[in-house]
């Protein structure tokens, strides 16, 4: 491979209970590109996310960080190394104030960084969220939520960013919206890692992809590559592939 | 007649200030850890025989009443959940209900045989005189227990609403698994709960325990009225149980006094049923997501 990879997928087996999702998943993730998983349902991405993430374990394998493991560290040591993870669906509090919810991605924050002087920027950057800093989360749009979500996760400038499905719910013009802000974020040199079942769109904003399958890797490449792929094609974005929606 | 209903009302809102402290208890155990604890009543009887023990060493009552909410917080608090909450509730919310439901008659009948059977007096804070305010007479005891209970849940929604560990204690129980995501020490603010729970018994002990003396089965409707105030109120709002805890106090008064003292115990049950019925999620609850 061409680039600096920033995280790396070792033989990784994962699931629940008895139920393995994750059967030897091997990837790596280029530094400061957006990458996004695609695969079909049960294929294993949100749980390669939540294994990262120390949400699920790791029953075997190795993942690694900046070349350091990070296999099944618990969520607040990921964040202290600069890891963040943005789940599928709602994940605000919604009986908390906009700048509340905000103020609760410095929770991991060292005792020296200045939060209130981050919180300014990130309502300065996302001027929807300081027009409504006091009103309860929940009076929020769905669009609204994503990005207080995004904001809350960008909050202690992270390098790797995990998303999982994004664009779920938004409308359209939303989703270019979520896209573009996530190239910004990508400028600013944060590397993203997104799953997307809005596979054509999300590759077309994305460096590269990985399709995975079974809890395997099937391809990675460039993104343009896979778009051009007929084999991409035919599976996941043309007019076979299956919308519905569901945990992966 | 006017003020015969005023005295009345700050009566009951008295007694229904220490029925929310123990239903705010309850709906802030139930709201971070799913706990339902059916012992609440009897942990608002325990507390007052810690008092009563530390008071038989000698201590003046101040001293044992410190030692009573700390011994309080640590059993109440800190070992319930440890040694009765953490292991059950793996098993799933009834298994704990269950023990709950044990623990209650251990300790009851735990008091009963190694303290005593017999109703024990109990200090009150306040003299059992009357105050005239404006040309109502009200009794001191239910000014000053409603005074401290009116400040022990100020000081709580302060804390809950106005502290970075505070707000991570309602993350934590709106949505415990993007608390975690964020790096919040979720079983921290889970013991926090308890802690506080335990605070809020013994608090409420030493203000019922005066008016009904020290006996082992004081927390039998106590508990219950606790129940029913945070479901009428809504199970997942700490304003819920206060208002449900007041709703009660109130009502309960004025049946017994203008209807009859034979159903004032009927009287919470007849609100739950009505509540129930028309507004299942309480006066002001939410419907609750729960995603499996």
């Amino acid at each position: 491979m061409d680039t600096e990879s920033i995280l790396t997928l070792d033989g990784v087996y994962a699931g629940y209970g008895k139920m393995t999702i994750l059967h030897g998943t091997n990837f790596t993730v280029p530094r400061n590109a957006i990458t996004t998983v695609i695969g079909p349902n049960g294929a294993g991405k949100s749980t390669a996310f939540k294994t990262i993430f120390g949400m699920v374990r790791a029953n075997a394998g190795r993942i690694a960080f900046e070349g350091a493991d990070i296999t099944n560290l618990p969520p607040r040591a990921l964040i202290e190394r600069g890891i963040v993870y943005v789940p599928q669906g709602r994940n605000i509090f919604p009986q908390l104030s906009v700048r509340h919810n905000l103020e609760l991605g410095g929770v991991a924050a060292p005792a020296q960084l200045d939060l209130a002087g981050r919180m300014e920027q990130a309502l300065d950057r996302f001027p929807v969220l300081r027009r409504k800093a006091n009103q309860q989360a929940s009076t929020l749009s769905g669009g609204e939520q994503k990005m207080l979500e995004i904001a809350r996760s960008l909050l202690l400038e992270p390098k790797l960013m995990l998303v999982d499905e994004p664009s779920i719910g938004l409308s359209p013009l939303l989703v270019s919206e979520l896209f573009s802000l996530l190239n910004d974020i990508k400028a600013r040199g944060v590397t993203v890692l997104m799953i997307e079942q809005n596979a054509k769109r999300a590759l077309e904003s994305s460096d590269y992809g990985i399709v995975l399958e079974l809890g395997q890797t099937r391809m990675f490449d460039r993104a343009d590559k896979l778009l051009a792929d007929p084999r991409v094609g035919q599976l996941f974005l043309g007019g076979t592939m299956k919308t519905t929606k569901g945990a992966a | 007649m006017t003020t015969d209903i005023l005295q009345l009302l700050v009566s009951g809102l008295a007694t229904g200030a220490i029925y929310a402290l123990v239903a705010i208890g309850f709906t802030l155990l139930w709201q971070t850890s799913q706990t339902i604890n059916f012992a609440q009543g009897e942990f608002v009887m325990l507390p007052a025989f810690y008092i009563l023990m530390a008071g038989n060493l000698g201590l003046p009552f101040w001293a044992a009443a410190l030692i009573g909410i700390a011994v309080s917080v640590l059993t109440l608090g800190v070992l319930f959940k440890l040694v009765v909450v953490d292991p059950m509730i793996r098993h799933g919310v009834m298994p704990l209900v269950i023990a709950t439901i044990g623990l209650a008659i251990v300790l009851k009948e735990g008091v009963k045989e190694f303290y005593s059977a017999q109703a024990q007096p109990f200090p009150p804070l306040a003299e059992a005189t009357n105050i005239a305010i404006g040309g109502v007479v009200f009794s001191l005891q239910s000014i000053v227990n409603l005074a401290i209970a009116i400040a022990a849940v100020v000081i709580l929604q302060f804390f809950l609403s106005r502290t970075y560990t505070g707000r991570c204690m309602q993350a934590t129980a709106q949505n415990p698994s993007v608390a975690r995501i964020l790096g919040i020490d979720v079983d921290r603010m889970i013991l926090y709960t308890f802690v506080i729970n335990a605070g809020l018994v013994a608090l409420a002990s030493i203000l019922v325990t005066p008016i009904y003396l020290a006996k082992f089965t004081n927390g039998e409707t106590l508990g219950i009225y606790a129940f029913i105030a945070a479901i009428i109120g809504g199970f997942n709002q700490v304003r819920g149980a206060i208002l449900g805890g007041l709703l009660l106090g109130v009502l309960d008064n004025l049946v017994a006094t203008y209807l009859s003292t034979q159903y004032r115990n009927a009287l919470p049950l007849l609100i739950l049923i009505i509540v129930v019925l028309v507004r299942p999620q309480g006066l002001l609850g939410r419907v609750e997501e729960r995603t499996v």
